[in-house]
Protein backbone atom coordinates (compact mmCIF):
# COMPACT_ATOMS: atom_id res chain seq x y z
CA UNK A 1 0.00 0.00 0.00
CA UNK A 2 1.44 3.33 -1.05
CA UNK A 3 1.65 5.90 1.67
CA UNK A 4 0.41 9.40 0.96
CA UNK A 5 2.76 12.35 0.83
CA UNK A 6 1.45 13.54 4.19
CA UNK A 7 2.07 10.16 5.80
CA UNK A 8 5.61 10.07 4.43
CA UNK A 9 6.25 13.54 5.79
CA UNK A 10 4.97 12.50 9.19
CA UNK A 11 7.23 9.46 9.19
CA UNK A 12 10.20 11.55 8.14
CA UNK A 13 9.58 13.97 10.95
CA UNK A 14 9.18 10.98 13.25
CA UNK A 15 12.75 9.93 12.52
CA UNK A 16 12.49 7.71 9.45
CA UNK A 17 14.83 9.17 6.81
CA UNK A 18 13.84 6.44 4.33
CA UNK A 19 10.38 7.93 4.21
CA UNK A 20 11.80 11.10 2.74
CA UNK A 21 13.74 9.07 0.21
CA UNK A 22 10.41 7.66 -0.91
CA UNK A 23 9.12 11.19 -1.34
CA UNK A 24 12.19 12.03 -3.40
CA UNK A 25 11.70 9.02 -5.64
CA UNK A 26 8.07 9.95 -6.07
CA UNK A 27 8.70 13.54 -7.09
CA UNK A 28 12.20 13.70 -8.53
CA UNK A 29 11.08 13.21 -12.12
CA UNK A 30 8.58 16.04 -11.96
CA UNK A 31 10.96 18.38 -10.19
CA UNK A 32 13.80 17.60 -12.55
CA UNK A 33 11.49 18.15 -15.51
CA UNK A 34 10.46 21.49 -14.11
CA UNK A 35 13.99 22.67 -13.36
CA UNK A 36 15.32 21.43 -16.67
CA UNK A 37 12.69 23.30 -18.64
CA UNK A 38 13.04 26.37 -16.53
CA UNK A 39 16.82 26.48 -16.63
CA UNK A 40 17.46 24.77 -19.96
CA UNK A 41 20.75 23.24 -18.83
CA UNK A 42 21.07 19.66 -17.68
CA UNK A 43 23.77 20.11 -15.10
CA UNK A 44 22.16 23.15 -13.59
CA UNK A 45 18.82 21.36 -13.50
CA UNK A 46 20.38 18.46 -11.62
CA UNK A 47 21.88 20.83 -9.09
CA UNK A 48 18.60 22.68 -8.72
CA UNK A 49 16.74 19.40 -8.20
CA UNK A 50 19.17 18.37 -5.51
CA UNK A 51 18.91 21.77 -3.92
CA UNK A 52 15.13 21.60 -4.00
CA UNK A 53 14.91 18.34 -2.11
CA UNK A 54 17.61 19.39 0.31
CA UNK A 55 15.73 22.59 1.05
CA UNK A 56 12.50 20.65 1.42
CA UNK A 57 14.13 18.25 3.86
CA UNK A 58 15.56 21.03 5.95
CA UNK A 59 12.28 22.91 6.05
CA UNK A 60 9.99 19.93 6.34
CA UNK A 61 8.92 20.89 9.83
CA UNK A 62 7.58 24.17 8.39
CA UNK A 63 5.36 22.39 5.91
CA UNK A 64 1.73 22.83 6.74
CA UNK A 65 -0.66 20.12 5.75
CA UNK A 66 -3.13 22.69 4.50
CA UNK A 67 -1.40 22.81 1.12
CA UNK A 68 -0.44 19.86 -1.04
CA UNK A 69 3.14 18.69 -0.80
CA UNK A 70 3.41 18.91 -4.58
CA UNK A 71 2.47 22.59 -4.55
CA UNK A 72 4.92 23.24 -1.77
CA UNK A 73 7.85 21.50 -3.44
CA UNK A 74 7.04 23.03 -6.82
CA UNK A 75 7.17 26.43 -5.16
CA UNK A 76 10.56 25.63 -3.66
CA UNK A 77 11.85 24.46 -7.02
CA UNK A 78 10.56 27.55 -8.80
CA UNK A 79 12.13 29.83 -6.22
CA UNK A 80 15.45 28.08 -6.68
CA UNK A 81 15.13 28.35 -10.46
CA UNK A 82 14.21 32.02 -10.27
CA UNK A 83 17.19 32.72 -8.02
CA UNK A 84 19.46 31.05 -10.52
CA UNK A 85 17.83 32.83 -13.44
CA UNK A 86 18.23 36.20 -11.79
CA UNK A 87 21.93 35.48 -11.76
CA UNK A 88 21.94 35.34 -15.51
CA UNK A 89 21.53 38.27 -17.78
CA UNK A 90 18.08 38.21 -19.27
CA UNK A 91 18.59 37.33 -22.86
CA UNK A 92 15.59 37.09 -25.15
CA UNK A 93 16.96 35.65 -28.33
CA UNK A 94 15.82 37.02 -31.63
CA UNK A 95 14.58 34.72 -34.34
CA UNK A 96 17.65 35.35 -36.47
CA UNK A 97 19.91 34.51 -33.54
CA UNK A 98 17.91 31.35 -32.95
CA UNK A 99 18.34 30.31 -36.55
CA UNK A 100 22.06 30.90 -36.38
CA UNK A 101 22.55 29.21 -33.05
CA UNK A 102 20.28 26.25 -33.66
CA UNK A 103 21.92 25.40 -36.94
CA UNK A 104 18.85 25.68 -39.14
CA UNK A 105 19.90 26.38 -42.69
CA UNK A 106 16.55 27.21 -44.13
CA UNK A 107 17.89 28.58 -47.38
CA UNK A 108 20.15 25.64 -48.11
CA UNK A 109 17.78 22.91 -49.20
CA UNK A 110 14.32 24.06 -48.31
CA UNK A 111 12.58 21.37 -50.32
CA UNK A 112 13.91 18.47 -48.29
CA UNK A 113 14.24 20.24 -45.02
CA UNK A 114 10.90 18.98 -43.72
CA UNK A 115 12.10 15.42 -44.05
CA UNK A 116 15.50 16.02 -42.54
CA UNK A 117 14.69 17.88 -39.38
CA UNK A 118 15.27 15.39 -36.67
CA UNK A 119 13.72 15.06 -33.29
CA UNK A 120 16.85 16.44 -31.73
CA UNK A 121 16.63 19.62 -33.72
CA UNK A 122 13.00 20.11 -32.81
CA UNK A 123 13.81 19.59 -29.17
CA UNK A 124 16.67 22.05 -29.38
CA UNK A 125 14.50 24.64 -31.05
CA UNK A 126 11.78 24.23 -28.44
CA UNK A 127 14.32 24.46 -25.67
CA UNK A 128 15.77 27.63 -27.05
CA UNK A 129 12.37 29.13 -27.69
CA UNK A 130 11.32 28.43 -24.12
CA UNK A 131 14.54 29.86 -22.76
CA UNK A 132 13.87 33.04 -24.69
CA UNK A 133 10.63 33.63 -22.79
CA UNK A 134 10.48 35.69 -19.63
CA UNK A 135 10.55 33.44 -16.57
CA UNK A 136 7.04 34.33 -15.43
CA UNK A 137 5.59 33.06 -18.71
CA UNK A 138 7.92 30.10 -18.94
CA UNK A 139 7.05 28.74 -15.52
CA UNK A 140 3.34 28.81 -16.30
CA UNK A 141 3.84 27.02 -19.61
CA UNK A 142 6.16 24.44 -18.07
CA UNK A 143 3.80 23.66 -15.21
CA UNK A 144 0.84 23.42 -17.53
CA UNK A 145 2.36 21.63 -20.49
CA UNK A 146 4.85 19.33 -18.82
CA UNK A 147 3.58 18.92 -15.29
CA UNK A 148 -0.07 18.81 -16.27
CA UNK A 149 -1.20 21.03 -13.42
CA UNK A 150 -4.55 22.74 -13.47
CA UNK A 151 -4.66 26.52 -13.75
CA UNK A 152 -6.00 26.71 -10.21
CA UNK A 153 -3.02 24.68 -8.94
CA UNK A 154 -0.56 26.88 -10.81
CA UNK A 155 -2.28 29.91 -9.38
CA UNK A 156 -1.97 28.41 -5.92
CA UNK A 157 1.72 27.68 -6.34
CA UNK A 158 2.50 31.13 -7.71
CA UNK A 159 0.12 32.96 -5.44
CA UNK A 160 -1.63 34.59 -8.39
CA UNK A 161 -5.23 34.84 -9.56
CA UNK A 162 -6.27 32.19 -12.07
CA UNK A 163 -7.05 34.88 -14.64
CA UNK A 164 -3.46 36.15 -14.43
CA UNK A 165 -2.15 32.64 -14.95
CA UNK A 166 -4.31 32.22 -18.04
CA UNK A 167 -3.22 35.57 -19.41
CA UNK A 168 0.42 34.63 -18.94
CA UNK A 169 -0.28 31.33 -20.63
CA UNK A 170 -1.86 33.09 -23.57
CA UNK A 171 0.97 35.58 -23.91
CA UNK A 172 3.58 32.88 -23.55
CA UNK A 173 2.00 30.65 -26.17
CA UNK A 174 1.68 33.60 -28.56
CA UNK A 175 5.36 34.35 -28.10
CA UNK A 176 6.32 30.74 -28.58
CA UNK A 177 4.20 30.56 -31.69
CA UNK A 178 6.19 33.40 -33.20
CA UNK A 179 9.49 31.90 -32.11
CA UNK A 180 8.72 28.47 -33.47
CA UNK A 181 7.32 29.83 -36.70
CA UNK A 182 10.44 28.99 -38.67
CA UNK A 183 10.36 25.44 -37.40
CA UNK A 184 6.79 25.01 -38.48
CA UNK A 185 7.62 26.44 -41.86
CA UNK A 186 10.45 23.98 -42.16
CA UNK A 187 8.16 21.04 -41.34
CA UNK B 1 -2.05 16.40 -23.52
CA UNK B 2 -5.49 17.84 -23.58
CA UNK B 3 -7.20 18.59 -26.84
CA UNK B 4 -10.19 20.83 -27.12
CA UNK B 5 -13.39 18.95 -27.49
CA UNK B 6 -15.98 19.72 -30.08
CA UNK B 7 -14.52 21.66 -32.95
CA UNK B 8 -11.19 20.49 -34.19
CA UNK B 9 -9.39 22.85 -36.51
CA UNK B 10 -6.10 21.00 -36.63
CA UNK B 11 -4.80 20.36 -40.14
CA UNK B 12 -4.59 16.72 -41.15
CA UNK B 13 -0.91 16.65 -42.05
CA UNK B 14 2.31 18.62 -41.78
CA UNK B 15 2.00 19.73 -45.37
CA UNK B 16 -1.44 21.12 -44.80
CA UNK B 17 -0.02 23.03 -41.87
CA UNK B 18 2.69 24.46 -44.06
CA UNK B 19 0.08 25.57 -46.55
CA UNK B 20 -1.83 27.16 -43.72
CA UNK B 21 1.09 29.37 -42.67
CA UNK B 22 0.29 32.08 -45.13
CA UNK B 23 -3.31 31.95 -43.97
CA UNK B 24 -2.23 32.39 -40.35
CA UNK B 25 -0.30 35.50 -41.14
CA UNK B 26 -3.12 36.93 -43.17
CA UNK B 27 -5.72 36.28 -40.51
CA UNK B 28 -3.57 37.70 -37.75
CA UNK B 29 -3.54 40.93 -39.69
CA UNK B 30 -7.34 40.80 -40.00
CA UNK B 31 -7.87 39.98 -36.32
CA UNK B 32 -10.16 42.47 -34.70
CA UNK B 33 -8.78 44.11 -31.57
CA UNK B 34 -12.23 43.73 -30.00
CA UNK B 35 -11.73 39.96 -29.66
CA UNK B 36 -10.50 39.52 -26.12
CA UNK B 37 -11.44 35.94 -25.52
CA UNK B 38 -7.93 35.04 -24.41
CA UNK B 39 -8.86 33.39 -21.15
CA UNK B 40 -11.74 31.50 -22.72
CA UNK B 41 -9.48 30.34 -25.52
CA UNK B 42 -6.87 29.10 -23.08
CA UNK B 43 -9.45 27.33 -20.91
CA UNK B 44 -10.94 25.73 -24.03
CA UNK B 45 -7.50 24.72 -25.36
CA UNK B 46 -6.63 22.91 -22.13
CA UNK B 47 -10.11 21.46 -21.57
CA UNK B 48 -10.62 23.39 -18.39
CA UNK B 49 -13.69 25.23 -19.56
CA UNK B 50 -17.02 24.21 -18.09
CA UNK B 51 -19.45 22.66 -20.59
CA UNK B 52 -21.34 25.94 -20.75
CA UNK B 53 -18.16 27.97 -21.33
CA UNK B 54 -17.00 25.50 -23.98
CA UNK B 55 -20.32 25.73 -25.82
CA UNK B 56 -20.24 29.51 -25.82
CA UNK B 57 -16.66 29.60 -27.04
CA UNK B 58 -17.42 27.15 -29.86
CA UNK B 59 -20.20 29.46 -30.93
CA UNK B 60 -17.70 32.31 -30.92
CA UNK B 61 -15.25 30.28 -32.96
CA UNK B 62 -17.76 29.91 -35.78
CA UNK B 63 -17.82 33.66 -36.11
CA UNK B 64 -14.18 34.57 -35.33
CA UNK B 65 -11.58 33.44 -37.86
CA UNK B 66 -8.80 35.01 -35.78
CA UNK B 67 -9.60 32.86 -32.76
CA UNK B 68 -9.85 29.79 -34.99
CA UNK B 69 -6.41 30.41 -36.39
CA UNK B 70 -5.01 31.20 -32.98
CA UNK B 71 -6.43 27.99 -31.53
CA UNK B 72 -4.95 25.95 -34.35
CA UNK B 73 -1.61 27.76 -33.93
CA UNK B 74 -1.54 27.08 -30.20
CA UNK B 75 -2.27 23.42 -30.74
CA UNK B 76 0.71 23.19 -33.06
CA UNK B 77 2.88 24.91 -30.46
CA UNK B 78 1.74 22.37 -27.91
CA UNK B 79 2.69 19.54 -30.23
CA UNK B 80 6.12 21.03 -30.63
CA UNK B 81 6.50 21.53 -26.90
CA UNK B 82 5.70 17.87 -26.30
CA UNK B 83 8.65 16.90 -28.48
CA UNK B 84 10.91 17.87 -25.60
CA UNK B 85 10.71 15.01 -23.18
CA UNK B 86 13.02 14.23 -20.28
CA UNK B 87 14.97 11.07 -20.97
CA UNK B 88 17.67 10.91 -18.32
CA UNK B 89 16.61 11.20 -14.77
CA UNK B 90 19.21 12.29 -12.24
CA UNK B 91 19.78 10.25 -9.12
CA UNK B 92 18.80 12.38 -6.18
CA UNK B 93 19.73 11.21 -2.73
CA UNK B 94 19.25 13.75 -0.02
CA UNK B 95 19.13 11.85 3.25
CA UNK B 96 22.31 10.18 4.44
CA UNK B 97 21.95 6.93 6.29
CA UNK B 98 22.77 7.65 9.95
CA UNK B 99 24.23 4.15 10.42
CA UNK B 100 26.64 4.75 7.60
CA UNK B 101 27.57 8.13 8.99
CA UNK B 102 28.26 6.66 12.41
CA UNK B 103 30.34 3.85 10.99
CA UNK B 104 32.36 6.18 8.86
CA UNK B 105 33.08 8.43 11.85
CA UNK B 106 34.32 5.47 13.85
CA UNK B 107 36.33 4.30 10.90
CA UNK B 108 37.94 7.71 10.64
CA UNK B 109 38.78 7.69 14.35
CA UNK B 110 40.22 4.22 14.08
CA UNK B 111 42.32 5.17 11.10
CA UNK B 112 43.50 8.31 12.85
CA UNK B 113 44.53 6.33 15.91
CA UNK B 114 46.35 3.83 13.72
CA UNK B 115 48.47 6.39 11.93
CA UNK B 116 49.27 8.64 14.87
CA UNK B 117 52.79 8.38 16.38
CA UNK B 118 53.30 6.46 19.57
CA UNK B 119 53.91 9.56 21.66
CA UNK B 120 50.55 11.00 20.57
CA UNK B 121 48.91 7.73 21.51
CA UNK B 122 50.60 7.90 24.89
CA UNK B 123 49.50 11.50 25.34
CA UNK B 124 45.95 10.58 24.38
CA UNK B 125 45.90 7.76 26.87
CA UNK B 126 47.33 10.08 29.54
CA UNK B 127 44.72 12.71 28.75
CA UNK B 128 41.94 10.14 28.94
CA UNK B 129 43.30 8.94 32.25
CA UNK B 130 43.39 12.49 33.56
CA UNK B 131 39.83 13.10 32.45
CA UNK B 132 38.72 9.94 34.20
CA UNK B 133 40.63 10.97 37.29
CA UNK B 134 39.05 14.39 37.19
CA UNK B 135 35.60 12.89 36.78
CA UNK B 136 36.12 10.60 39.72
CA UNK B 137 37.15 13.51 41.91
CA UNK B 138 40.83 12.71 42.00
CA UNK B 139 43.07 15.62 42.77
CA UNK B 140 46.71 15.83 41.84
CA UNK B 141 49.08 18.21 43.51
CA UNK B 142 52.76 18.88 43.32
CA UNK B 143 54.39 19.51 46.65
CA UNK B 144 57.79 19.39 48.21
CA UNK B 145 57.58 15.61 48.32
CA UNK B 146 56.66 15.31 44.69
CA UNK B 147 53.26 14.44 43.28
CA UNK B 148 50.48 13.53 45.60
CA UNK B 149 47.20 11.99 44.56
CA UNK B 150 43.94 11.91 46.41
CA UNK B 151 40.72 10.45 45.03
CA UNK B 152 37.14 10.37 46.07
CA UNK B 153 34.19 8.85 44.32
CA UNK B 154 31.55 11.05 42.74
CA UNK B 155 28.95 9.83 45.13
CA UNK B 156 31.01 10.59 48.20
CA UNK B 157 31.50 14.24 47.53
CA UNK B 158 28.83 15.35 49.95
CA UNK B 159 31.26 15.73 52.79
CA UNK B 160 30.56 19.42 53.00
CA UNK B 161 28.55 20.41 56.00
CA UNK B 162 25.20 21.70 54.71
CA UNK B 163 25.07 24.09 57.58
CA UNK B 164 28.43 25.58 56.71
CA UNK B 165 28.29 29.16 55.52
CA UNK B 166 28.54 29.99 51.87
CA UNK B 167 32.15 30.32 50.78
CA UNK B 168 33.42 33.84 50.98
CA UNK B 169 35.01 35.60 47.99
CA UNK B 170 38.34 35.01 49.65
CA UNK B 171 37.67 31.30 49.77
CA UNK B 172 36.61 31.43 46.16
CA UNK B 173 39.91 33.12 45.33
CA UNK B 174 41.76 30.37 47.08
CA UNK B 175 39.82 27.79 45.10
CA UNK B 176 40.75 29.53 41.88
CA UNK B 177 44.37 29.46 42.90
CA UNK B 178 44.11 25.79 43.63
CA UNK B 179 42.45 25.28 40.31
CA UNK B 180 45.24 27.13 38.56
CA UNK B 181 47.74 25.05 40.50
CA UNK B 182 45.93 21.88 39.49
CA UNK B 183 45.93 22.96 35.88
CA UNK B 184 49.62 23.67 36.03
CA UNK B 185 50.20 20.30 37.66
CA UNK B 186 48.17 18.60 35.00
CA UNK B 187 50.11 20.36 32.27
CA UNK B 188 53.35 19.34 33.93
CA UNK B 189 52.15 15.79 34.28
CA UNK B 190 51.13 15.62 30.63
CA UNK B 191 54.50 17.06 29.59
CA UNK B 192 56.23 14.60 31.84
CA UNK B 193 54.26 11.71 30.39
CA UNK B 194 55.10 12.80 26.91
CA UNK B 195 58.77 13.15 27.85
CA UNK B 196 58.70 9.72 29.48
CA UNK B 197 57.09 8.25 26.42
CA UNK B 198 59.69 9.81 24.16
CA UNK B 199 62.47 8.65 26.47
CA UNK B 200 61.07 5.13 26.50
CA UNK B 201 60.85 5.20 22.76
CA UNK B 202 64.45 6.36 22.48
CA UNK B 203 65.62 3.70 24.92
CA UNK B 204 63.76 1.04 23.08
CA UNK B 205 65.32 2.15 19.84
CA UNK B 206 68.76 2.24 21.44
CA UNK B 207 68.32 -1.24 22.89
CA UNK B 208 67.20 -2.52 19.54
CA UNK B 209 70.23 -0.91 17.91
CA UNK B 210 72.59 -2.47 20.45
CA UNK B 211 70.97 -5.81 19.94
CA UNK B 212 71.39 -5.51 16.21
CA UNK B 213 75.02 -4.49 16.60
CA UNK B 214 75.69 -7.44 18.89
CA UNK B 215 74.01 -9.79 16.50
CA UNK B 216 76.05 -8.40 13.63
CA UNK B 217 79.24 -8.72 15.66
CA UNK B 218 78.48 -12.33 16.52
CA UNK B 219 77.71 -13.11 12.94
CA UNK B 220 80.93 -11.47 11.85
CA UNK B 221 82.97 -13.37 14.46
CA UNK B 222 81.43 -16.65 13.43
CA UNK B 223 82.19 -15.97 9.81
CA UNK B 224 85.75 -15.01 10.64
CA UNK B 225 86.20 -18.17 12.67
CA UNK B 226 84.96 -20.22 9.79
CA UNK B 227 87.30 -18.46 7.43
CA UNK B 228 90.27 -18.98 9.78
CA UNK B 229 89.39 -22.64 10.14
CA UNK B 230 89.23 -23.04 6.41
CA UNK B 231 92.49 -21.21 5.93
CA UNK B 232 94.13 -23.43 8.51
CA UNK B 233 92.70 -26.47 6.85
CA UNK B 234 94.01 -25.37 3.50
CA UNK B 235 97.40 -24.62 5.01
CA UNK B 236 97.49 -28.09 6.55
CA UNK B 237 96.62 -29.63 3.24
CA UNK B 238 99.32 -27.62 1.53
CA UNK B 239 101.88 -28.77 4.07
CA UNK B 240 100.83 -32.36 3.53
CA UNK B 241 101.15 -31.95 -0.20
CA UNK B 242 104.56 -30.33 0.19
CA UNK B 243 105.71 -33.18 2.40
CA UNK B 244 104.51 -35.70 -0.11
CA UNK B 245 106.28 -33.85 -2.83
CA UNK B 246 109.47 -33.70 -0.80
CA UNK B 247 109.22 -37.40 -0.09
CA UNK B 248 108.73 -38.17 -3.70
CA UNK B 249 111.59 -35.93 -4.70
CA UNK B 250 113.77 -37.52 -2.00
CA UNK B 251 113.12 -41.10 -3.19
CA UNK B 252 113.93 -40.21 -6.73
CA UNK B 253 117.22 -38.75 -5.69
CA UNK B 254 117.96 -41.87 -3.68
CA UNK B 255 117.15 -43.97 -6.64
CA UNK B 256 119.47 -41.89 -8.75
CA UNK B 257 122.21 -42.06 -6.20
CA UNK B 258 121.67 -45.80 -5.74
CA UNK B 259 121.83 -46.41 -9.43
CA UNK B 260 124.97 -44.33 -9.64
CA UNK B 261 126.50 -46.29 -6.82
CA UNK B 262 125.61 -49.50 -8.55
CA UNK B 263 127.26 -48.46 -11.76
CA UNK B 264 130.37 -46.84 -10.24
CA UNK B 265 132.08 -50.11 -8.77
CA UNK B 266 131.54 -51.86 -12.06
CA UNK B 267 133.46 -49.18 -13.82
CA UNK B 268 136.15 -49.24 -11.13
CA UNK B 269 136.71 -53.02 -11.40
CA UNK B 270 136.87 -52.99 -15.14
CA UNK B 271 139.49 -50.31 -15.15
CA UNK B 272 141.76 -51.87 -12.48
CA UNK B 273 144.91 -53.72 -14.01
CA UNK B 274 145.21 -57.35 -13.05
CA UNK B 275 141.58 -57.41 -12.01
CA UNK B 276 138.88 -59.40 -13.80
CA UNK B 277 137.22 -62.78 -13.58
Amino acid sequence: MDLSDTQLIERTLGGEPDAFNMLVRRWERQIYGLTLRMLGRDEEARDATQETFLSAYRNLSKFRGEAKFSSWIYRIALNICNTRLRGRARNIISLDEQREASGFELAADTEDLGNHIQQEQVTRAVRRALQGLPAEMRQVIVMKEYEGLKFSEIADILGLPVSTVKTRMYTGLSELRKRLEHLREAM
Amino acid sequence: MGKPGGLDYRPESKWERVQEVSGDKMNEANKTPACDKHEALIAYLYKEATPDEARRFETHLHDCAACRQELAGFERVREQLQQWQVVDLPIVRVVADPQTARRSFLAVLKELFTVMPIWVKAASVAAMALIILALTGTSVSLGRDGFSFSARMIGSQSTVDPSAPVASPQARFVNDEQLAQLRANLATLVSQKIAESEQQQKEALKAELVSLQSELHNMRSADLAKIVARVQEHQSRLQTIERDLDRREGSDLTDILFSEMMTRPHRQTSNTPGGGD
